[in-house]
């Protein structure tokens, strides 16, 4: 990028930026979401191939994603291609681009995407679908694979939600099922085909590529094995903008086995791996320096089960004294003793996740905290001078009845009492209650979404047994029957997304974007019913003829079986292995001594 | 404890960010350099940094100002070397200008201005003209804090218009005054609405900038520990 010499600002040519998007920028909020200009951010003029990363929504949240930051870095530091990045416009800059037919265009070189290569999309969840097609859509790139021909860049989506990539199976070229560190290498070689059908046929040898139009047989998930030697990433892109998230982050853990029957990522992630506390205490020195924090974050699926995690906080602090150690997840079980090492920090808040209300409940969920636990937590949460407390439930989880969301209000009462009496009139409680969507390769994959009517009549009953002093959010009701049925759509089921995103359906997860009427109105239009997924029978699940996830039908099955029974399964990292299916042919866990 | 003011050029996709943005970028800057800032005291400690006259979002700038405090020990040529490495594309340390431990309190006396004003030249010809021969031109100004009018006359001056590749260029000066200032998107507004052309301000740039109460001598520009 051409930035001018100070001193020089004499003319109105804006060199380094085309015209056109000058035009833009000049007209839309927080022109700076689009214009890269970051710490650390990386520029290979001529480099080949050209890579795209997108993350499908806004910059502030698609930034702070930790997963697109190890593909940049790894793409632009280890391997000749050059990676660049594009977000989803907010509204009003789409509105502009197609007002004045400026396609997408990246932050790195303010090239068009559509000149790229390849184009790799993080997919988080469900309710970004609608902008992965609105970014297609502004860059002009044809909609669907089928009608994509040599000049267009490959489209690849990778990421959690690729789990069961039915919903968007149309609108890619390729999925990679699983941790692609280790193979963006191979990735980065097959571009080098000389035809796209070619680059094609490379990626689909790609050990966990799966080609909706192309592959025969579903992709093994793949897992990074040489996680707990590679150093994290040490030099992320730093906004300038202010992100939802500004912080050094170090993961530390990948991989949770404590088994939630519910969790998709604890099921999707394994097996558990640790780093070495000696290369994160390097990795805390370095960041700290590269990004010019003053908090780092030690990043995993459940941060208090890193076994070196006293060693590393302890070593942290005594490096840099005036940096904030954070552990972005805390389980409830574990949550006392951390919250006794975070006191010095006196950080504003913390957020504990009981989940469910009772404790049969719990254990059918394998939670399996009890409420002595739990008001552990909270004494050390105001206790430790923390003056924020969140707490984190969902309703509509399998087998839930009104006396288990009871359960949850008498859990917040008891919290508001124990914050008035430690920490008297600073204490903020706040509650947050989600609503459960079963999600594929999960022991609850097969378990109806609760339902419209459900969910509602719960949530009343929350609202009325909820103490005065609690501030509850509830998560759209609406948005969660969206997010069920795609999160276990079949073939057939990109049709709902497509027509929503056709009538005008944008940035999804934004409850002042959602707009539910157009995916009934896209329901209807394609005969899909919404919630349909319920219909799936246990001998064919769609998402298993495009992914194997590792963890087998058999346990899955077993697991849902017991918690039917209320019963609860070990973690396998601190007892016997339960069998899941995951280790095996070089995949092992591998956590410290 | 003493202070520096740190002059910087922001340009390139710099000038897309806002005046907050701005300030944590440059305090992004000294940390990645390894320039300690002093901290303010009391329960919450902030760095002790400051931009006292805020840059509209998409303005570039040749020569702002930053007032710094940091520890007695830090040499400036050396330090102002570490911050250009560490500063992001489009923000550019110049120099710094070592102030002493008293707090210098800079104050904008008068901003010049230029910008781009696409559409109709001789309309917005005309309204430049306008504006020259009105006495008052009062207008509301909407805030979160409320409602206030306030007359551009007594704040912006010197505004002329020249034909340039792709419409207008609009160069302007804006006084600040004990009782406040004008913003230079309120003179774009008012010539766009007299030319009747699109108020979007292009290539805004702030040119120069005449202080108060800087220490003898010590002008941003005057007395720089390095040269750009």
């Amino acid at each position: 990028m051409n930035t001018r010499v100070p001193g020089s600002l004499d003319s109105c040519s804006e060199d380094w930026l085309p015209d056109e998007i000058a035009r833009l920028l000049a007209r839309v909020t927080r022109p700076g979401r689009y214009t890269g200009g970051e710490f650390n951010l990386r520029l290979k003029p001529g480099a080949s191939p050209r890579i795209v990363l997108s993350y499908p929504d806004v910059y502030e949240i698609g930034i702070s994603n930790p997963g697109l930051q190890i593909l940049y870095a790894h793409l632009n530091d280890a391997t000749p291609a050059a990676a660049e990045r594009a977000y989803c416009p907010w509204p009003d800059m789409a509105a502009l681009m197609r007002a004045h037919d400026v396609p997408l265009w990246t932050l790195e070189t303010m090239a068009p995407v559509a000149g790229c290569d390849l184009w790799g999309f993080t997919l988080p969840h469900e309710l970004t679908y609608t902008n992965v097609l609105e970014m297609l859509e502004l860059a002009g790139v044809p909609l669907h694979a089928a009608e994509r021909g040599e000049g267009h860049p490959i489209v690849l989506g990778g990421g959690p939600a690729v789990a069961n990539p039915w919903p968007l199976a149309p609108f890619f070229d390729a999925f990679f099922i699983g941790e692609v560190e280790h193979r963006l290498g191979e990735i980065v070689e097959a571009l080098a085909a000389p035809s796209r059908g070619r680059r094609l046929q490379a990626l689909a040898a790609v050990p966990g590529m799966w080609l909706p139009r192309v592959s025969e047989r579903p992709a093994q998930r793949q897992v990074f094995t040489a996680f707990a030697s590679t150093p994290p990433v040490l030099r992320p892109v730093v906004p300038v903008l202010e992100a939802v998230h500004d912080r050094a982050i170090i993961e530390v853990m990948r991989g949770c086995t404590a088994g939630c029957r519910f969790c998709q990522a604890g099921m999707w992630y394994r097996p558990v791996r640790e780093r070495p506390v000696d290369l994160v205490v390097e990795a805390a020195e370095r960041l700290l320096g590269e990004t010019g924090s003053d908090e780092v974050s030690l990043l995993s699926l459940s941060s208090c089960d890193y076994s070196g995690v006293e060693e590393a906080l302890t070593r942290i602090r005594a490096l840099r004294p005036g940096v904030r150690v954070s552990l972005p997840s805390l389980r409830i079980d574990s949550a006392a003793q951390s919250l006794g090492r975070f006191a010095a920090d006196q950080r504003g808040s913390v957020t504990l996740a009981p989940e469910a209300g009772t404790q049969e409940l719990r254990d059918a969920v394998n939670k399996g905290i009890d409420e002595a636990q739990f008001e552990e937590a909270v004494r050390a949460t105001f206790g430790g001078g923390f003056t924020g407390l969140k707490l984190y439930f969902m309703i509509g989880l399998p087998g839930e009845t009104d006396t288990d969301v009871a359960g949850i209000a008498r859990m917040a009462g008891a919290a508001a009492r124990l914050a008035k009496e430690i920490a008297r009139g600073r204490a903020r409680l706040s509650v947050a209650v989600s609503s459960y969507v079963p999600k594929a390769h999960t022991p609850f994959q097969l378990e109806p979404f609760a339902g419209e009517a459900v969910l509602r009549h719960r949530q009343r009953l929350l609202r009325e047994a909820m103490p005065r002093t609690v501030r509850v959010n509830f998560h759209d009701v609406a948005a969660s029957l969206v997010e069920a049925t795609l999160a276990r759509g079949g073939p057939g089921s990109d049709r709902l997304v497509e027509e929503a995103w056709r009538r005008g359906a944008r940035f999804d997860g934004w409850s002042e974007h959602f707009r539910f009427p157009l995916w009934e109105a896209a329901a209807a239009a394609t005969g899909i019913e919404l919630g349909a997924a319920d219909a799936h029978s246990d001998e064919a699940l769609p998402w298993e003829s495009a992914v194997v996830a590792g963890v087998t039908r058999s346990f899955l099955s077993d697991e849902r079986a017991r918690g039917t029974r209320g019963e609860l399964t070990d973690d396998c990292r601190y007892g016997r292995c339960v069998a899941c299916g995951v280790c095996g042919g070089g995949v092992e866990m591998d956590v410290l001594p | 404890m003493t202070w520096w003011l740190l002059t910087f050029s922001r340009g390139g996709p710099a000038r897309y960010l806002s005046h907050l943005d701005t300030a944590r970028a440059v305090q992004r800057t000294f940390a990645r350099a390894g320039v300690p800032i002093a901290l303010s005291q009391g329960m919450r400690p902030k760095p002790r940094l400051s931009l006292p006259l805020p840059l509209p979002v998409g303005a570039a700038a040749c020569e702002e100002l930053a007032v710094v405090e940091v520890p007695d020990d830090l040499p400036g040529p050396a330090a102002l070397r570490e911050l250009r490495a560490a500063a992001p594309p489009g923000l550019r340390p110049l120099a710094i200008v070592v102030v002493g431990d008293q707090h210098p309190r800079p104050q904008a006396l008068e901003a010049r201005y230029a910008c781009l004003l696409e559409g109709d030249a001789g309309a917005v010809q005309a309204a430049v003209e306008r504006y020259a021969t009105e006495v008052s031109v009062v207008r509301e100004r909407v805030s979160p804090k409320g409602r206030r009018t306030l007359d551009l006359k007594k704040y912006v001056v010197h505004a002329a218009a020249e034909p340039a590749p792709g419409g207008t260029r609009l160069s302007f000066a804006i006084r600040h005054r004990d009782d406040g200032a004008a913003r230079p998107q309120e003179l774009i507004d008012l010539i766009a609405t007299w030319a009747g052309v699109e108020p979007v301000m292009r290539c805004l740039e702030r040119r120069h900038i005449t202080w108060k109460g800087m220490p003898p001598g010590q002008s941003p520009g005057a007395g720089r520990s390095e040269s750009p």
